[in-house]
């Protein structure tokens, strides 16, 4: 097992990492405007750090249930990786993404909550890469509880079906963001419109799957 | 919740929302629960397409974390360990003038100045060039005004120094100016 790393990881710890692991997937203009919203919480802006938890609590819950034995207690893990990355914000001057930041914050934690309970951690997915992570999710599948795994599968359904019924338009632009990662700029080059089209298209999609979605999240 | 507020919080979430939309996106955020549950229901769209699987945050994760947090301000722990810094490198660092000590002294120096001038029977004083400038410590005895302006600087005076210094310098300055006791008089019956 490695030696635990720093908390807060410094900006500096987070330059070594491999290439590519920063976005983690993340699409274009998400890591702007996190910097953006973390300017604003560390002006103790409350909202802005609501929004960061709210953007990123799927994802933090989900890699801190891959790393823990027991996938239930993933969520006091995440919460406990939120609340410290609230309070070192201080420390974070944005030379990395955010989510590189919270994701190390939160692997740490669920190092912590490992070794606290002198269980044997699953090391080398820490070490992944979250892509990688990402990757290896089926095969993890079996550590979700019965419940989690049928409300994720019902909201994959859900999601999906959504974006089968979406008119032809609205669904290329929501892949291309999501999935794809463009910017609004490319978007709107690839489909030959005005960005405004592509801002506008974007979110009926959403508002779409939002009203899919809602009965099952409510 | 207007589709243009729910399409600026699209834009928000994909970091393609102009800087001057932002301000007020986000005070309405903070007042408005069901926009802030629209934002992550956005946000679980798109994790669910580019992950799927896996375990989803209940709705009621984001205000847990909020409780957690209570209402600390962000960067707690740097904040106090600046605190700290700064309290432990207070002796060596400090201005002079700062010390509790050095600035009894002044103050009472101030103090024993602002008597000696309101005094015309003080010969160094009387000495003084007439110049317009200092001509008003020149005149034959204090006006109400001016009693009132050092009744005053007693007061504030009084905020900064020590009880000892206060009483001396009070008594010595009673002793000069009876005018000072009527003021002082007069401003308590005033309140």
């Amino acid at each position: 097992m490695q030696a635990m790393p720093n908390f807060p990881p410094s900006d500096e710890s987070m330059k070594s990492r491999e290439p590519g692991d920063d976005d983690a997937g993340l699409p274009a203009g998400t890591e702007q405007s996190d910097l953006e919203l973390v300017r604003r919480a560390q002006q103790n802006e409350r909202g802005a750090f609501d929004l960061l938890v709210l953007k990123y609590q799927h994802k933090v819950i989900k890699l801190v249930a891959r790393l823990l034995r027991d996938p239930t207690e993933a969520e006091d893990v995440a919460q406990e990786a939120f609340v410290k990355a609230y309070r070192a914000l201080g420390s974070f001057r944005g030379d990395s993404a955010f989510y590189t930041w919270l994701y190390r914050i939160a692997v740490n934690t669920a190092r912590n909550s490992i070794a606290s309970r002198q269980r044997r951690p699953l090391d080398y997915e820490a070490e992944l890469s979250e892509s990688e992570q990402n990757n290896v999710a089926a095969r993890l599948k079996h550590d979700d509880t019965p419940e989690a795994t049928v409300l994720s599968e019902e909201i994959r359904q859900t999601v999906n079906a959504a974006i089968e019924q979406l008119p032809e338009d609205l669904r290329t632009a929501i892949v291309l963001r999501e999935i794809e990662g463009l910017s609004y700029e490319e978007i709107a080059t690839t489909m030959d419109c005005p960005v405004g089209t592509v801002r506008s298209r974007i979110f009926r999609a959403r508002e779409a799957i939002d009203r899919a979605l809602k009965p099952l999240i409510d | 919740m207007t589709d243009q507020i729910r399409e600026q919080l699209s834009a928000l979430l994909d970091g393609e929302l102009p800087r001057d939309e932002m301000d007020l996106l986000m005070r309405r955020l903070e007042k408005d629960p069901e926009l802030r549950r629209t934002f992550g229901s956005y946000a679980l769209i798109g994790e669910t397409l580019r992950a799927p699987g896996g375990r989803v945050a209940p709705p009621s994760f984001a205000a847990r974390v909020t409780a957690a947090i209570g209402d600390s301000p962000a960067s707690v722990e740097k904040a106090s360990t600046t605190r700290a810094v700064s309290v432990a490198q207070q002796p060596q660092h400090v201005a002079l003038w700062k010390r509790p000590m050095v600035r009894t002294a002044l103050a009472a120096s101030v103090a024993a100045t602002a008597v000696l001038l309101f005094r015309p029977d003080v010969a160094p004083i009387a000495q003084l060039e007439v110049t317009p400038a200092n001509s008003f410590a020149m005149s034959a005895s204090p006006t109400p005004a001016q009693s009132q302006r050092l009744a005053g600087y007693m007061v504030a005076h009084s905020q900064f120094s020590t009880p000892m210094v206060r009483r001396n310098v009070l008594s010595s300055l009673l002793a000069a100016d009876p005018g000072i006791t009527r003021v002082s008089y007069e401003m308590g019956e005033a309140r």
